[in-house]
């Protein structure tokens, strides 16, 4: 393994797409996932020796990852939130190598997946046209007859209920 | 079912269309432990579907790599510091600056605070996930409520004198530069490290890598200034650019110096 100038450069290389891909799957939207990415790697360019072995160097990377996001969702929303835990598998360095850990996060997409097959059919409804569709509100309520305020309380209701729904599955 | 409104559906949404929209989703928008969790899973379904932002934009890469770059070779350049010149001697061979009897009995207080500043100086920096690896850089620093502390008589820091000082918030110098009084914080912007203030050449000077900061504050020994003004106390430039020191607000009320203690 190379050391010296440019090494960390080289982990930089190897890991910010998979460490971006990590934590958009758990922040979901662009500004902060960027946000976090490089606050992960600004911590690393100070404190990670770079002349560990790459399957711990990635163990530390994601780990990092994930204590931010934790963070993220503590600091930010000033709340006390428990079990963060349950979207992070799948990031521990194992005999495949780092190649796994650059495959796009495919955990959380079957977890979300799971979530709506749960769901009673209109909550699941107005979760699929707004979240899979990506349609608005007021697309969101035409496409299934009700009014806007409808809509805006009916994904409350279905959010509120795969919440649940993931907390008991989560154990 | 009849139209309904309901506030807390309303204001969720606006949490839901900023995230959905690809943009930076408010907290304001999230008001209990439930919709932090609801917030959590519909970000969690935003990142799942939304395939468009799953990689990084190739600017963005780029971007942080050049950062990244410029912070390690900053860092691999301040391991040694900058090399220090002695003072030149003055016709006479006596300095004109002179310690105040206030000083030297601070100086002592401060160096036992030593170590507390630096965390506390962490720990006041804003904290945000883009936190550049320095510290500090704001001209103020008032966060919320807080109270004047006196932490000097005007009378013990003459016009060209520097005093340490310590609050339970904040460790530092009051400077009096020809009547105008400031005060700085003695936490160095590229570490965390104590400044110490050197009279023989008007600075604070940090001992972990040699960054040196004039009494306003500002780094005097960086590469930007050293062609046309080499620092005097230095043979050669401090090789990083660092942000300016903290400075806490100061006023100066009935002959005592008061720094503003912000309460968390």
């Amino acid at each position: 393994m190379s050391t010296g100038p440019g090494r960390f450069e080289q982990v930089y290389g190897e890991h910010v797409v998979g460490i971006y891909r990590f934590v958009y799957a758990r922040v979901g939207n662009r500004p902060d996932a960027e946000d976090l990415t490089a606050g992960v790697f600004v911590r690393a360019v100070e404190q990670l020796d770079t002349a560990r072995e790459p399957g711990q160097i990635a163990a530390w990377l994601y780990r990092v990852a994930q204590n931010s996001i934790a963070d993220y969702w503590r600091a930010f929303y000033r709340l006390p939130v428990v079990g963060v835990d349950h979207v992070a598998p799948g990031w521990e360095p194992t005999d495949e190598g780092t190649q796994r850990q650059a495959a796009p996060d495919e955990r959380a997409s079957v977890r979300v997946q799971a979530l709506l097959r749960n769901l009673p059919d209109r909550y699941r409804r107005v979760l699929e046209l707004r979240f899979l569709q990506r349609m608005s509100v007021a697309e969101t309520a035409r496409a299934m007859g009700i009014t806007s305020g409808n809509a805006k309380v009916l994904q409350y209701r279905a959010l509120r209920k795969a919440a649940v729904i993931g907390d008991a599955t989560d154990g | 079912m009849a139209d309904e409104h309901d506030p807390r559906a309303e204001r969720f949404e606006r949490y839901l269309d900023a995230l959905l929209a690809g943009a930076r989703p408010s907290p304001d928008d999230v008001s209990s432990p439930d919709e932090a969790e609801m917030a959590r899973l519909a970000a969690e379904m935003a990142g799942a579907v939304g395939t468009a932002n799953a990689d990084p934009d190739d600017a963005f890469v780029e971007q942080l790599r050049m950062r990244m770059r410029a912070a390690d070779a900053g860092l691999a350049a301040v391991q040694v510091p900058p090399p220090v010149r002695q003072p030149a001697a003055e016709p006479g061979g006596r300095r004109t600056w002179h310690l105040s009897r206030r000083e030297l009995l601070l100086g002592g207080i401060g160096a036992a605070a030593g170590l507390a500043a630096g965390l506390i100086g962490v720990s006041l920096a804003p904290r945000s996930p883009s936190d550049s690896p320095t510290l500090g850089g704001d001209d103020d620093l008032v966060a919320g409520d807080g109270y004047w502390e006196e932490v000097a008589r005007l009378d013990d820091v003459p016009p060209g004198a520097v005093a340490r000082f310590s609050t339970v918030a904040f460790d530092g110098f009051v400077v009096n530069e020809g009547g105008d009084v400031r005060a700085l914080s003695s936490v160095c912007t590229h570490m965390g490290c104590t400044l110490q203030h050197r009279p023989e050449w008007q600075d604070l000077r940090c001992p972990c890598h040699g960054a040196s900061f004039d009494l306003a504050g500002r780094l005097a020994n960086g590469r930007r200034t050293w062609r046309d003004n080499p620092y005097r106390g230095d043979a050669r430039a401090y090789p990083i650019e660092l942000p300016d020191l903290v400075r806490p607000r100061v006023k100066v009320e009935d002959g005592a110096i008061l720094v503003w203690t912000a309460q968390a």
